[in-house]
């Protein structure tokens, strides 16, 4: 049971953090200064006590699968928060940290609110049994740890760089995380069948197994999936290539200006 | 703002595309619908048999007051059920063979497989 906790509460802490990180050290480069993270993380744990409040309803919305959709509809709002983050970011005459706080508050805000409702989904399933619910939560600490703690290298790591490096780094990371949310969104969607299902397009499970250490940390990262259809990995590769294209028309027509 | 020009140019013809998408998603055949309870933190019945290569409707009740999320790597799902309620979860088309699915709250008694044939 306690492994079991630190490895739940571990999952979402991941994917917050390594957002958390990452977009940390692209606000550095600017400099956005810190706080809104704190504002962020702040703003989400309310949400994910108001979502998991009400989940039971969500759930029952458009005949079932209210929770798949607003699930991807977050997502979707987190993909495009951190698209235009980093676009903003790349051109260097509009980096004005006001736009750009304003966009990685909403997707860290949405990130930690969904998150952190299924780790209080969780933790509620054991809170009228004590004798369970000290070992989860000592279980969920340690996760927490371990998730906080990843993220703390992840920054530096990205920071320690040089200025340049970084900032590739940075926006390189960002991209990655943002097209495997994209990727979970088009999941979900597909789980409500308000897109259509197909047969995998590929199996990588006897490579890399989604229950393995290394599948869960490439799933948080890249939204990694063994057995994705094919039009998750067309809108996977479509979000990795948005961004880009975008940051190059933008640059463009920046230079044009000059 | 020049900077956001770009963007606004592009946005509404995606949002179209996308739309255009979701209404071109076909209406098919009702998916034959098979039902899972959550007793006890574990799946009854723990084995079922579905027609493979058909999308199916698999609906999960769960019977006890604490919730559950069904998880499943090899079907890509997952979904969190609330105690006392039942949940929509479509599978498939799936190519014959089994698949394993948990209850991630309760990993150790809530397993259970599908088997597409």
């Amino acid at each position: 049971m306690l492994l079991n906790s630190v490895i739940i509460v571990l999952r979402e802490f991941l994917e917050a953090a390594l957002m958390i990180s990452v977009l940390l050290a692209l606000g550095d480069g600017v400099p956005t200064g810190r706080r809104w993270a704190g504002w962020s993380i702040c703003i989400g744990l309310a949400g994910g006590v108001v979502y998991a409040g009400n989940i039971a309803m969500v759930s029952d919305w458009l005949d079932g699968v209210g929770q798949e959709v607003v699930n991807a509809l977050m997502q979707i709002m987190i993909y495009c928060c951190l698209t235009l983050t980093v676009v903003l970011f790349s051109n260097r005459r509009a980096r004005t940290g006001g736009r750009m706080v304003f966009l990685m508050m909403t997707s860290v805000s949405l990130a930690i609110m969904r998150e952190g409702s299924e780790i209080l989904i969780y933790l509620s399933s054991f809170t009228d049994n004590p004798e369970l619910f000290e070992p989860i939560l000592l279980g969920g600490m340690v996760g927490a740890g371990i998730g906080v703690s990843v993220g703390v290298l992840a920054y530096y790591g990205l920071l320690s760089a040089n200025r340049n490096g970084s900032s590739y780094a940075s926006i390189g990371a960002a991209i990655l995380i943002a097209a495997g949310i994209a990727g979970q969104a088009t999941l979900l969607l597909i789980q409500a069948d308000w897109l259509p299902s197909r047969a995998p397009l590929w199996d990588s499970s006897g490579w890399i197994s989604e229950h393995s250490v290394t599948g869960q940390l490439l799933y948080a990262l890249i939204g990694y999936e063994a057995t994705p259809s094919s039009i998750q990995a067309a809108v996977y590769l479509a979000s990795l290539i948005l961004p880009v294209i975008l940051i190059v028309l933008v640059k463009k027509s920046s230079n044009l200006d000059e | 703002m020049r900077v956001f020009q770009q963007p606004d140019r592009l946005t509404p013809p995606l949002a179209l595309f996308l739309f255009l998408v979701l209404l071109a998603t076909p209406a098919a055949a009702k998916p034959p619908v098979f039902e899972l309870e959550i007793r006890n933190h574990l799946f009854e019945p723990s084995e079922i048999s579905i027609p493979a290569n058909r999308k199916i409707k698999l609906m999960v009740y769960n019977r006890d007051p604490t919730p559950e999320e069904f998880e499943s790597y090899e079907l890509n799902r997952e979904k969190v059920i609330m105690g006392n309620r039942k949940a929509v979860i479509f599978i498939g088309p799936l190519k014959a063979g089994k698949y394993p699915f948990f209850g991630e709250f309760n990993p150790k008694t809530a397993q259970g497989t599908i088997i597409a044939r």
